[in-house]
């Protein structure tokens, strides 16, 4: 009996440092896809920048929370979340109320529309001009499920890619007659092609990006919120907004 | 649609909301397979000849150095020293829209390249790529074939007077085509698996499928499962076609 204690006490002590230790310096890992310029990408130095980045990082400082950016391909970041290989995501996600019912949200840190690019020479007005056209998507995003409640889920109209660049590169090549995606990018992008413009439609309804955890995660959540309020109420989100597009932030809703 | 749960956790419901996906995307797969394995086939056999080229005097020896052994080898080994996925990306956004192109197509330009590009885009480059892939492989199958026949055959043949060509597809083709079965099966199994590379650039065909439904619903088990028995028939299916030609050319060897 005195051997065991003599034993197990040092053990359990030892255990309790370590977990104490292991708990403070404990880095969470922040997936983000980083073919998502500008919000994430990599640069030439082979580190992940942009906006998505530069807000993920004041949050995670405000809030005292010490983090590492991975680069997550975007159809397998909500799996990565799901089994517990990322603990946030940031990569322009849209908050929505279907994903809303698989993971929990912050609140939003960007407005977001989506933007239809077309060639110079189209005469599309709006999602409606489309019918019947090739339209290219990035698979899974809010483009591709407009385009999906549009034109039809198993529609062969509808070309899904990986990543916005590729669904661009196929539209400069006439693969496609029109990509829909999320407004930074699909800006960002069509502007490098001289013979590509963007088209917005009115109907398009406004969207905000979230920072995402897995569901029941309040303890994480509380404290990504309370930051992203922090740095919306000392102007380094307004300051971070304007590096990356050029324009004021627009206000945003609280949640 | 109502959910419906295969042995508890199956989302069936996913699946058969997008049948017709799969059906068509299943089609593709076999399609596409079924033209890449007889077009590299012939592709092979003609590169494995080129590579055997060989004269006594000049200047067909030259010919045979200049013109037929060294182009085959050198595309041999850029085919089989670069990644497939790689081909089919360079093929497809950087290759195929120097040929085909509303702008400025060397082959085919204006409104037929802007339909061909747009309906069939992703076919051709994905059946090119794949083509010349397994080209490059089936011509060391049918190198090693020719090689692995006694070179007293084809002097026997010679010396009874019949020509090289008569040589080649009288007496040595059909010996050497038994023993290349096996690895041709192999490579034609390989062929179908390597098709599903072509969903990157928007083919529709099973894992693009896969692709589609995994990003609408964040669901992996059920799309990829699927796509997996498929597959597995598929190649369990080739298999049993190769065996059949192996016992149907094989018994010639049975005595």
């Amino acid at each position: 009996m005195n051997l065991l204690k003599k034993i197990f006490l040092p053990l359990g002590l030892l255990a309790l440092v370590a977990a104490n230790v292991h708990a403070q310096t404990k880095e969470l890992v922040v997936g983000s896809s980083a073919t998502y310029r500008p919000f994430a990408y990599e640069n030439p130095a082979k580190e992940i920048v942009g906006y998505d980045v530069d807000i993920i990082k004041a949050v995670a400082q405000k809030a005292g929370l010490q983090i590492k950016i991975v680069n997550t391909p975007w159809t397998g970041i909500f799996a990565a979340l799901n089994n517990g290989d990322v603990d946030l995501v940031i990569s322009g996600v849209t908050i929505n109320e279907k994903r809303k019912q698989s993971y929990d949200f912050t609140a939003p840190y960007f407005e977001a529309r989506q933007l239809i690019g077309v060639h110079k020479d189209s005469t599309a007005k709006g999602l409606k001009d489309l019918a019947g056209k090739k339209v290219g998507v990035v698979t899974g995003s809010t483009g591709d499920d407009i385009a999906s409640r549009e034109f039809g889920k198993t529609s062969p109209d509808i070309k899904r890619f990986e990543s916005t660049p590729v669904a661009i590169s196929e539209l400069a090549n006439s693969g496609v007659d029109a990509v829909i995606g999320d407004n930074g990018v699909i800006a960002f992008r069509v502007q490098e092609h001289k013979q590509l413009k963007t088209v917005s439609d009115p109907n398009f309804p406004k969207e905000y990006f979230g920072i995402v955890v897995k569901q029941g995660n309040k303890a994480l959540l509380d404290k990504l919120n309370a930051g992203l309020a922090a740095i919306k109420a000392d102007g380094t989100y307004a300051k971070i907004y304007k590096t990356w597009f050029q324009s004021d932030a627009p206000a945003l809703p609280a949640q | 649609m109502e959910p419906i749960l295969w042995f508890g956790w199956f989302r069936a419901d996913i699946i058969a909301e997008y049948g017709v996906m799969f059906w068509r995307g299943l089609q593709m797969t076999i399609l596409v397979t079924t033209i890449c394995i007889m077009q590299g086939t012939a592709l092979g056999l003609a590169i494995g000849l080129a590579r055997l080229a060989d004269a006594r005097h000049s200047p067909a020896r030259q010919i045979c150095r200049y013109l037929l052994r060294w182009p085959s080898t050198v595309y041999v080994s850029f085919f089989r020293g670069t990644p497939l996925f790689v081909q089919i990306l360079l093929i497809h956004f950087a290759v195929l829209p120097l040929f085909i192109n509303p702008a400025d197509g060397l082959l085919i330009s204006g409104e037929t390249a802007r339909s061909l590009k747009q309906n069939y885009g992703a076919f051709i480059s994905g059946i090119l790529a794949l083509t010349l892939n397994s080209g490059a492989y089936i011509s060391e199958i049918f190198r090693a074939g020719i090689q692995s026949i006694d070179r007293g055959q084809i002097e026997a043949s010679r010396s009874l007077g019949l020509s090289f060509a008569r040589t080649m597809t009288h007496v040595v083709l059909p010996q050497a085509f038994r023993r290349m079965l096996p690895p041709l099966g192999n490579n034609a199994i390989a062929l179908l698996k390597d098709s599903s590379l072509i969903s990157a650039i928007g083919l529709a065909e099973l894992a693009y499928t896969a692709r589609t439904v995994a990003g609408a619903y964040s669901r992996y088990w059920e799309p990829y499962l699927s796509i997996s028995f498929m597959y597995w028939t598929l190649t369990l299916g080739l298999a049993w076609a190769v065996k059949k030609l192996e016992a149907r050319y094989g018994r010639g060897d049975t005595r």
